[in-house]
């Protein structure tokens, strides 16, 4: 099977940094992949990459047969891709209603409508059925910039959840939520839809093993290891370079 | 509240009943006009995240557009000879042109550089008027008639109150509207809207054109209530006063706009009159003094402006009634 996504030795340099030294990665349709790895690795920036939020230095990245190394990012919903963000960018000004309508007017290209029309009311039924999905059907009128923290993180999935994308790319979707929030969490991504290619970066290692087929380790911009979740698991090498730095 | 609102302007369409034409045609007229245009300030402040110095040179590129299409026989402009609504027309057409067009310039710059950015539009635009004789030049256009169906000058003010109301809740209604939504989530996380697939520079363009397409007709009123405009009119002086009238109001305040207006024509049209103020050394020349404290007065009291403090002392008495 061709992949959805492919990455093609891809380096991203800040100046003298290099966040992405070399990364090569395929991910084929309805995969459910893992990243891990320390903090700076790179994790974020290849997501960064993936959905056109930096171009890299060198290297491509060719999403559904096409090659999207310097498409920006407001291409992406387009072919299908949707992503959040480790640091939640919610629109703190708006409601979650409005947060998670924006997301649905971005996917339809319902960008510029001057009038509130039928589809437009159907838009906001659909947003609140997508916040129920999230658990956020209590506060739907509240303002982003008001949500508990967990709550924003369970906003800024909806938006990623809302566009029914074919590859979503979660970034520490685990990260500052409660034992139970995290179980939820776990839940809602088991429930989406089989089809759905998901690329996931995790600290939290139980969430990252649980959901993923297969995990890479990263490291200093390359990749250091992948395998099942067993065999990372399994790896002294990984415990070495991630717990090394993490449990230390 | 909407009944406040509808009130409101009910008493405003009574007003030229009750009061004297001066107070209508003079203050209110000009109050209507100022508010209007700041109002576009406050849109763009508001819903964009946008601080725009550029609203005053639209106003001011819609008037010197009248002036020169519909003026014939004049002593400066193109002297088109135009029907006064084609001139009117072509006002408000090339107004929001222009606007679209800097707009999408700036579109790539927030905060304090869309700010500069749109000083600089500012200041560009007063020297192309006061530099470029054939349309303008240092002295200005003259003797501008406006349209037959507005001669009484009763019926400008209500044209302005027609357009404040109209104005006031279009923007109010289509901040809830796709376009205003987005518009909004531009404002908060231009970097999110993005990866959603939305053109963030397209928006912020398409926006400042239509904030320009209402600057446009507040010009329009104001050169038909002055029957004349100069480019020392759009100098940056002027500018800073109209975002001096958003900021008193509460420059994310679209009714503030309005109050901003009124209570700087009250201080420009009253002040000479109370007992004892040239005796304090308050001369005309002075009165952007007076305006400095009140906004510096303003702004230490209540960061929202005039707007904030209503709320403030709204909430107060709710709080002390049982
Ligand atoms: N926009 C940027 N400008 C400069 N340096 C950056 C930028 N983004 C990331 N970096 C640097 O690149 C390196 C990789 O960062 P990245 O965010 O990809 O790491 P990560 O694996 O996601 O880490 P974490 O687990 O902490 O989220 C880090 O050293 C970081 O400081
Ligand atoms: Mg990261």
């Amino acid at each position: 099977m061709t992949p959805v996504v492919q990455v093609h030795d891809v380096t991203v340099a800040f100046g003298g940094l290099h966040a992405l030294r070399g990364v090569d990665l395929d991910i084929a349709p309805g995969e459910r992949l893992a990243i891990i790895g320390p903090n700076g690795a790179g994790k974020t920036t290849l997501f960064n990459v993936i959905a056109g939020d930096i171009a890299p230095t060198t290297g491509a990245v060719v999403i559904k047969g096409r090659d999207c190394t310097h498409r920006p990012s407001r291409h992406r919903p387009r072919l299908g891709l949707a992503r959040t963000y480790q640091k939640a960018r919610t629109f703190s000004g708006l409601t979650v209603c409005e947060n998670i309508y924006l997301a649905l007017a971005g996917h339809r290209g319902r960008h510029r409508t001057l009038w509130r029309s039928a589809a437009d009311r159907r838009m906001r039924q659909e947003a609140a059925q997508v916040a129920g999905q999230v658990w956020l059907s209590g506060q739907l009128d509240v303002v982003a910039g008001e949500l508990a923290h967990g709550q924003r993180r369970q906003l800024e999935l909806a938006m990623a959840v809302a566009a029914q994308p074919d590859v979503m790319l979660l970034d520490e979707p685990a990260s500052g939520l409660s034992r139970g929030e995290r179980e939820r969490l776990v839940e809602l991504i088991e429930s989406l839809d089989e089809q759905l290619t998901l690329l996931l970066i995790e600290h939290d290692m139980e969430v990252a093993f649980r959901v993923a087929q297969r995990v890479i380790v990263m490291a200093d911009g390359r990749q250091v290891m992948a395998g099942s979740p067993d065999q990372v698991r399994a790896d002294p090498h990984v415990h070495q370079i991630y717990l090394g730095t993490e449990g230390a | 509240m909407k009944l406040a609102f509808a009130c409101l302007v009910f008493g405003l369409a009574l007003l030229p009943a009750v009061a004297t034409p001066f107070f209508v045609n003079f203050v209110m007229t000009q109050t209507l006009i100022l508010g209007l245009a700041a109002a576009t300030i406050v849109f763009l402040a508001k819903y964009g995240g946008m601080i725009s110095l550029a609203q005053l040179l639209m106003v001011g590129i819609a008037g010197f557009m009248y002036g020169n299409a519909a003026l014939d026989g004049g002593a400066r402009g193109l002297n088109l000879g135009w029907h006064p609504w084609a001139a009117a027309g072509f006002a408000i057409l090339v107004t929001t042109l222009v606007a679209f067009v800097l707009g999408a310039i700036a579109s790539r710059s927030t905060g304090i550089y869309f700010l500069m950015l749109t000083l600089v539009y500012g200041v560009i635009g007063y020297f192309v008027f006061a530099q470029i004789v054939e349309i303008s030049g240092p002295g200005g256009i003259t003797s501008i008639q406006r349209p037959e169906l507005l001669g009484p000058p009763v019926l400008l003010y209500y044209a302005g109150l027609l357009l404040s109301v109209a104005a006031y809740a279009g923007f109010r209604a289509l901040g809830r509207t796709a376009f205003g939504l987005a518009l909004q989530g531009v404002r908060d996380d231009p970097v999110r809207m993005a990866s959603l697939g939305f053109n963030v520079p397209l928006h912020r363009a398409l926006a400042f054109a239509l904030a320009g397409f209402v600057a446009g007709l507040a010009g329009l009123l104001n050169v038909w209530w002055n029957g004349q405009i100069d480019p020392a009119s759009i100098s940056i002086g002027p500018t800073l006063i109209l975002l001096i009238i958003a900021v008193i109001g509460g420059i994310s305040s679209l009714k503030g706009a309005w109050l901003g207006a009124f209570v700087y024509v009250l201080v420009l049209t009253y002040l000479r009159d109370l007992p004892l103020v040239d005796r304090i050394g308050l001369t005309e020349a002075r009165f952007n003094t007076v305006i400095g404290v009140i906004v510096l007065m303003i702004m230490v009291l209540s960061p929202e402006g005039l707007t904030g403090i209503v709320h403030k002392i709204r909430k107060q008495f709710g709080e002390t009634r049982p």
